[in-house]
């Protein structure tokens, strides 16, 4: 037990106390968390830094604003609905098409307009947010996702999580569903995780429930060497979100729309920490050599060409 | 960063020290007992004075024990009868107690009790005595008589090496039985009155001591290891060398002995009585070695008071008794979540939990909460079909988890069973959130993963419970409280520890290689 504590201290592997005290809690200033843990926050920030997202078609604050929720649903190519401060993808209705009067559910199940708005109901009750609190409710564009990951994704949105610190990307991971993480791509439900090499965009070797694997679960596809397409714009708007925040230490999350391109998802101030499984290697010496680097002011694009030189 | 880390590292260890520097304190040299229910001998004194009044002002004077710094001596009560009470002389030394009246008749008692754990001869002598400078020149009204002691400690100065020797000396020659061949038996014989009995040959022996200016003076009390109905009074030489604190008790080493007076007085004086009758009692009992030293005069217990709870009325007491257990609980539970990475259902919750088993004992408890959990998520998968909303849906579950342990409270004492009443003693709350979330991880995650949560928190509550109810933790805690500091720091210092968690072990042992 004590080699492998060895060992793992040796090869750079940080845990949750070292992630908390050392970066989350030191770099990620509380009175800004607010500008991650609320999703309609972070949108309005990121719009004006050059920070696409993912169109916003309402905002549901109340049974006034339920009295509208047709008009911002009318979209024949679908739409989603999540709690502005719900984490983990929870509580997330992704809605195909129109379906029988009713409409159709990214799991193929049929949804009437009662159960949305009492599923809106539970999110403004805050069942979804952090500590009860009362929530809002976000209606918004349903991403299309791009066919380069179709081999490797069983159902749902893949997508790339990039952990920032200060601004330079550090590791980046490409989180794909399988069908036990029941179309999600959390990879605490199941989902698989990919190490994305920073230089290059390719992704390397992969690994769920905190194994290695070589293949897909689902699909038996090999997970290597599939190229992210627009990873130079995933980066920069990772390293963007440095100035959109002002958190020192974030997880940027981004799908890939077949037609827009990149989006951001979401901003998490306390990313996990089994990214490390993903790219085979541990977060300290990376995190080092880049908190050293960040001591001197830079753009965003210097900061994406230092994470590219960062793992050689 | 590293600024931080020093502050809090030297906060948490500063924090322990203060701790454990108070406790210290009050274990080796206030003596707090260290087990629970330690148990220790405490006398009752007490001074019996009986007489006969003859219609004259009557004055009747003993000595009774001063509170001294260095001694337990918790409480005295006096029994005056009609008599004028008044205390003089110093309180830390030689403390008379004056009974008078006018015209006493009949026969009069009086009484004086006290309670003490007495002293033994690792007792200290006080500072004063040690550093005072005696000179004297006995007999100065009797020339024979001064003659003969200038000679003889003249002599006992020369046949010894240094003032312990010579101290030997005096006692072994006051106190040695007289034979015709010794050297100095003339100076001796004119000096000590052959009538006279123990007192007068200390008062001998603490003279030639004097005379070498060493400190010493004749202390009279009792013997405690003579604990019964009737006691003599005992007289012992108490005297000091080279930084040595002695004692010589002519009357046989007692291993406990209470001292009363100093000097060579008698103990009682008395005016304007007849058939005057005194008798000492002394009784031995069992108390609580905790309450003792708690209880005691002085500095010493002056310091417990303002580290403990004593000075609390007993009902608040009690409360206390249960509450500062509570932190042990909340640092095992830091230590599992920060080093182990136990995952348990709400942060404070095993431990709340755990306070709650007080109560039904763990079995019984561990019993219940897993039925009453078992009960609540059955109605909250059953909720979840009729679609609630959040705060009524929780009010619900809150609801009927009040009428299930009526329910299990009445069933079970009908059959007579006594953990059923305990079961009204579990914090509903904590249970219902309980309940909702373990319902979310169900959905969420995963039923194994809900139970395994579930079980965990279990887990830590038995472990919780078991260290808050250890009879020596309770003792400790509740005598020492300075170990919240300690709990405290430690806490703070596990704050700050940045390595791998137990449980992270096992999830990166794939990058171990």
């Amino acid at each position: 037990m004590l080699n492998t504590y060895r060992a793992l201290r040796a090869n750079g592997v940080i845990g949750i106390n070292e992630r908390n005290v050392k970066y989350v809690n030191a770099l990620n200033p509380r009175k800004l968390l607010v500008r991650v843990d609320d999703k309609l926050v972070t949108k309005e920030l990121a719009a004006p830094a050059g920070i696409p997202t993912p169109e916003l078609y309402g905002v549901i604050r109340d049974a006034r604003d339920m009295k509208r929720l047709p008009e911002f649903i009318d979209h024949a190519d679908g739409f989603v609905i999540k709690p502005a401060q719900g984490s983990q993808g929870k509580g997330i209705i992704v809605v195909e098409s129109p379906l029988k009067g009713g409409w159709r559910l990214s799991s193929g199940k049929r949804i009437d307009l009662e159960s949305i708005k009492f599923q809106i109901n539970n999110m403004l009750s805050g069942m979804y947010s952090l500590g009860g609190q009362p929530d809002k409710a976000l209606v918004e564009y349903r991403v299309k996702f791009d066919d380069v990951f179709g081999k490797v994704s069983f159902r749902g949105v893949p997508d790339i999580r990039v952990i920032v610190l200060k601004g330079i990307p550090v590791f980046g991971m490409l989180r794909l569903p399988t069908a036990e993480s029941d179309g999600k791509a959390n990879l605490h439900k199941g989902g698989v995780g990919a190490g994305i090499d920073l230089a290059t965009g390719l992704s390397m070797r992969a690994m769920q429930h905190d194994y290695f694997i070589e293949l897909h679960p689902d699909t038996a596809h090999p997970l290597e060497n599939i190229q992210t397409p627009y990873w130079d714009d995933i980066l920069l708007m990772a390293a963007k979100s440095y100035e959109v925040t002002g958190l020192g230490y974030i997880g940027v999350d981004v799908v890939l729309d077949r037609e827009k391109g990149p989006l951001l998802l979401e901003l998490n101030a306390r990313p996990g920490i089994s990214i490390q499984i993903a790219n085979r290697k541990g977060l300290r010496f990376v995190l080092e050599k880049a908190m050293a680097l960040s001591e001197t002011p830079r753009t965003p694009e210097e900061r994406v060409a230092i994470a590219k030189t960062l793992t050689l | 960063m590293k600024i931080k880390l020093r502050h809090a590292t030297a906060l948490g260890i500063a924090l322990i020290v203060a701790g454990l520097a108070i406790f210290l304190i009050k274990a080796l040299a206030l003596h707090y007992p260290l087990a629970p229910g330690a148990q220790s001998t405490l006398y009752d004194y007490e001074l019996y004075i009986e007489f006969d009044g003859r219609n004259q002002p009557a004055r009747i004077e003993a000595f009774v024990p001063a509170s001294d710094v260095e001694r337990a001596f918790p409480q005295e009560q006096f029994y005056n009868g009609s008599f004028g009470l008044s205390l003089t002389g110093d309180a830390t030394r030689n403390r008379k107690a004056v009974w008078t009246y006018r015209y006493p008749a009949d026969r009069k008692v009086l009484r004086y009790s006290a309670q003490t754990l007495g002293e033994t001869k690792s007792t200290p002598l006080p500072l004063s005595f040690r550093e005072s400078e005696p000179e004297e020149s006995p007999f100065e009204a009797d020339p024979v008589k001064r003659q003969a002691f200038i000679v003889w400690s003249g002599n006992l100065r020369q046949r010894s090496a240094d003032d312990s020797s010579f101290a030997e000396l005096a006692i072994f020659e006051t106190f040695g039985e007289r034979t015709e061949s010794e050297q100095y038996a003339d100076e001796i014989a004119a000096l000590l009155d052959p009538r006279g009995g123990v007192v007068s040959r200390l008062e001998l022996a603490r003279q030639l001591l004097h005379s070498q200016g060493i400190p010493a003076r004749i202390a009279n009390g009792v013997y405690l290891t003579e604990a019964r109905r009737r006691v003599e009074t005992r007289h012992w030489l108490e005297y000091h060398i080279d930084g040595d604190d002695r004692r010589y008790f002519p009357e046989g080493d007692p291993a406990r002995f209470f001292t009363i007076w100093y000097g060579t007085e008698p103990m009682i004086e008395a005016a304007g009585i007849e058939n005057l009758e005194t008798q000492i009692a002394l009784r031995a009992q069992e108390a609580s070695a905790a309450n003792i030293a708690e209880n005691m005069p002085g500095p010493g217990g002056a310091f417990g008071k303002a580290f403990g709870f004593s000075s609390l009325p007993l009902t608040t007491q009690l409360v206390y008794q249960v509450l500062v257990t509570i932190p042990i609980g909340i640092t095992i539970l830091v230590f599992l979540r920060q080093f182990v990475g136990f995952k348990t259902l709400g942060t404070f919750m095993p431990v709340l939990i755990g306070i709650a088993f007080r109560e039904t004992a763990l079995l019984n408890g561990v019993l219940l909460f897993t039925l009453l959990v078992a009960l609540g998520l059955a109605l909250r998968f059953y909720l979840e079909r009729l679609q609630l909303l959040l705060v009524p849906r929780l009010a619900v579950v809150l609801i009927f988890i009040v009428i299930a342990m009526a329910v299990i409270a009445v069933l079970m004492a009908e059959t007579n069973q006594a953990m059923g009443l305990s079961i009204s003693l579990f914090p509903m709350v904590i249970l219902t959130m309980t309940i909702e979330r373990m319902s979310i991880v169900w959905e969420e995650n995963s039923a194994s993963e809900a139970i395994k949560q579930g079980l965990g928190s279990l887990f830590v509550a038995a472990i919780s419970y078991l260290a808050m109810t250890n009879s020596y933790a309770e003792h400790i805690m509740y005598r020492f409280p300075e170990f919240l500091l300690v709990l405290m720091g430690l806490c703070i210092l596990m704050g700050r520890y940045t390595g791998l968690r137990l449980s992270e072990l096992w999830r990166f042992k794939a990058l171990a290689s």
